[in-house]
């Protein structure tokens, strides 16, 4: 059955509800975003006590690296949008298609970020180095378990579309899903300022 | 076991459908009264742990907060000698209302039973063990501590503070024992089938979160000061206080469960 097919036919039967998932994902996302930005005034007012250390730090990082990470998480988010679109209208092809598409753009940003940290680790810097480089592998680090969570959470949802019929549940899940990649988007939107472009350089 | 499988001899293919019984929860063996009996006293356990462990544990015990990790050794022995009988008295104590944690994980186990018991046990079975077994740090660490306080006037000053973190590294490090739990709860409570669950989608989200955010303590052998270490804001303050609204969070609703699946097994015993 094709999208067009499937979504004609879902417009005749009765209309996808929206499960109550999504509500429910907010609270565990509200609540990484707490920690999150606990961990973000954390940062700030170390810095205010070690400005210089901190601008002489953040000017090693790779900007252009963390330009690039951003225009990957946001194009797979803006793929992930998509996808939470066909599975509400019913389009099971299409909504594995942008699954597959952000997963994909998606698993660039792991390439780069391993790359990022292999660089430093060579260069001998590692957590330890000083406080900036204590907040900047604890800040991308659990940023980058939630990346992987993420990409976990894509693939799962690509195989339930593809084996489970696309009723209010599973698109429901996959708003669920679209909602917390967002969140791994909006975390890095903060976490690349702050890291990368605050300082003079 | 929930399946009973007819012996199949050698060489012999079984002619017979293989017929699952109903799950246990559902047998009408028991009555209603006798059925549900000791499950609320199971749920109070709960915040009678927190509480006893809070007190012995946290206020007694001198660990809210810890004893900050780049102390030194001579700190840590004059802590010792100074508030041995405080400790040995919160020690005993912890140790003690610790295993509380086991009957309230049993409460939690059988209001998860009822949620999909049509469909295998496995996740319900992981949150009793992870829960049960959560009683070997919150126990074992106490030893350490009381080691510590039980002749600290013949054990050097090194000696105590190995035994200090010691006990530390354990409570903190084994987190994982108490995140299978925790995931297993909300995964089985975000499969409930009611239009209303017995765990609302937030708690169990929650209780997922929860979980997982003790991942943090990876960090905490790492620091001695700052926020990863055992005495920082976040691997102290932030994670204790999410376990604890934890605790609570779910004590709540599995007391709020309890009435709800007498009145849903009143009813099949009345169709029975």
């Amino acid at each position: 059955m094709n999208d067009v097919a499937q979504a004609q036919g879902s417009e005749s039967a009765a209309p996808i509800i929206r499960s109550g998932q999504v509500p429910g994902v907010l609270v565990f996302i509200i609540a990484d975003m707490i920690v999150f930005c606990m961990l973000f005034v954390g940062f700030m007012t170390e810095r205010m006590g070690q400005t210089a250390l901190f601008d002489q730090s953040a000017a090693t990082l790779d900007v252009r690296m963390g330009v690039f990470n951003t225009l990957i998480l946001v194009t797979s988010g803006l793929c992930v949008v998509l996808a939470v679109h066909a599975a509400h209208a019913g389009r099971r092809e299409a909504t594995r298609r942008w699954l597959l598409v952000s997963f994909l753009i998606g698993a660039g940003f792991g390439v780069t970020k391993l790359l990022e940290y292999s660089a430093k680790i060579e260069l001998g810097i590692t957590m330890h180095t000083n406080d900036f480089y204590m907040f900047y592998y604890a800040l991308t680090g659990a940023h980058f378990l939630h990346f992987i969570g993420g990409m976990i959470a894509l693939a799962v949802l690509w195989f339930m579309v593809g084996r489970e019929p696309l009723d209010g549940r599973l698109a429901g899940l996959v708003e669920s899903g679209a909602l917390y990649w967002h969140m791994v988007d909006l975390l890095w939107i903060f976490i690349f300022p702050m890291l990368y472009l605050l300082g003079p350089r | 076991m929930n399946t009973a499988v007819r012996p199949i001899h050698s060489g012999q293919a079984p002619t017979d459908p293989v017929v699952a019984p109903d799950p246990h929860v559902l047998r009408a063996v028991l009555s209603n009264a006798a059925y549900f009996r000791y499950w609320r006293a199971c749920a109070a356990m709960g915040p009678v742990f927190l509480a006893a462990f809070l007190i012995c544990w946290g206020a007694l015990g001198h660990n809210i907060p810890p004893i900050p990790a780049d102390h030194t050794a001579a700190q840590m022995g004059e802590f010792f000698r100074t508030h041995y009988n405080e400790v040995r008295a919160g020690m005993a104590g912890a140790m003690l209302f610790g295993v509380l944690y086991l009957p309230w994980t049993l409460s939690i186990t059988k209001v998860m039973e009822w949620i999909n018991p049509r469909e295998n046990n496995i996740v319900t079975t992981l949150q009793m063990w992870g829960g049960g077994l959560t009683v070997v740090p919150l126990v074992t660490s106490s030893v350490f501590w009381l080691t510590g306080s039980y002749r600290p006037d013949v054990l050097s000053d090194i000696t105590l503070q190995m035994l200090y973190d010691q006990g530390w590294l354990l409570i903190d490090m084994f987190y994982a024992i108490t995140t299978i739990p925790m995931v297993a709860i909300g995964v089985a409570g975000l499969a409930d089938q009611r239009a209303r669950p017995l765990f609302p989608r937030w708690a169990c989200w929650y209780s997922i979160w929860a979980g997982i955010s003790f991942l943090f303590e990876l960090l905490m052998p790492f620091f001695k000061s700052g926020l990863f270490a055992r005495q920082g804001w976040l691997n102290f303050w932030v994670e204790f206080l999410v376990w604890f609204i934890y605790i609570l969070v779910i004590t709540y609703y599995v007391f709020k469960a309890i009435p709800r699946l007498e009145q849903e097994r009143a009813a099949l015993l009345s169709k029975a």
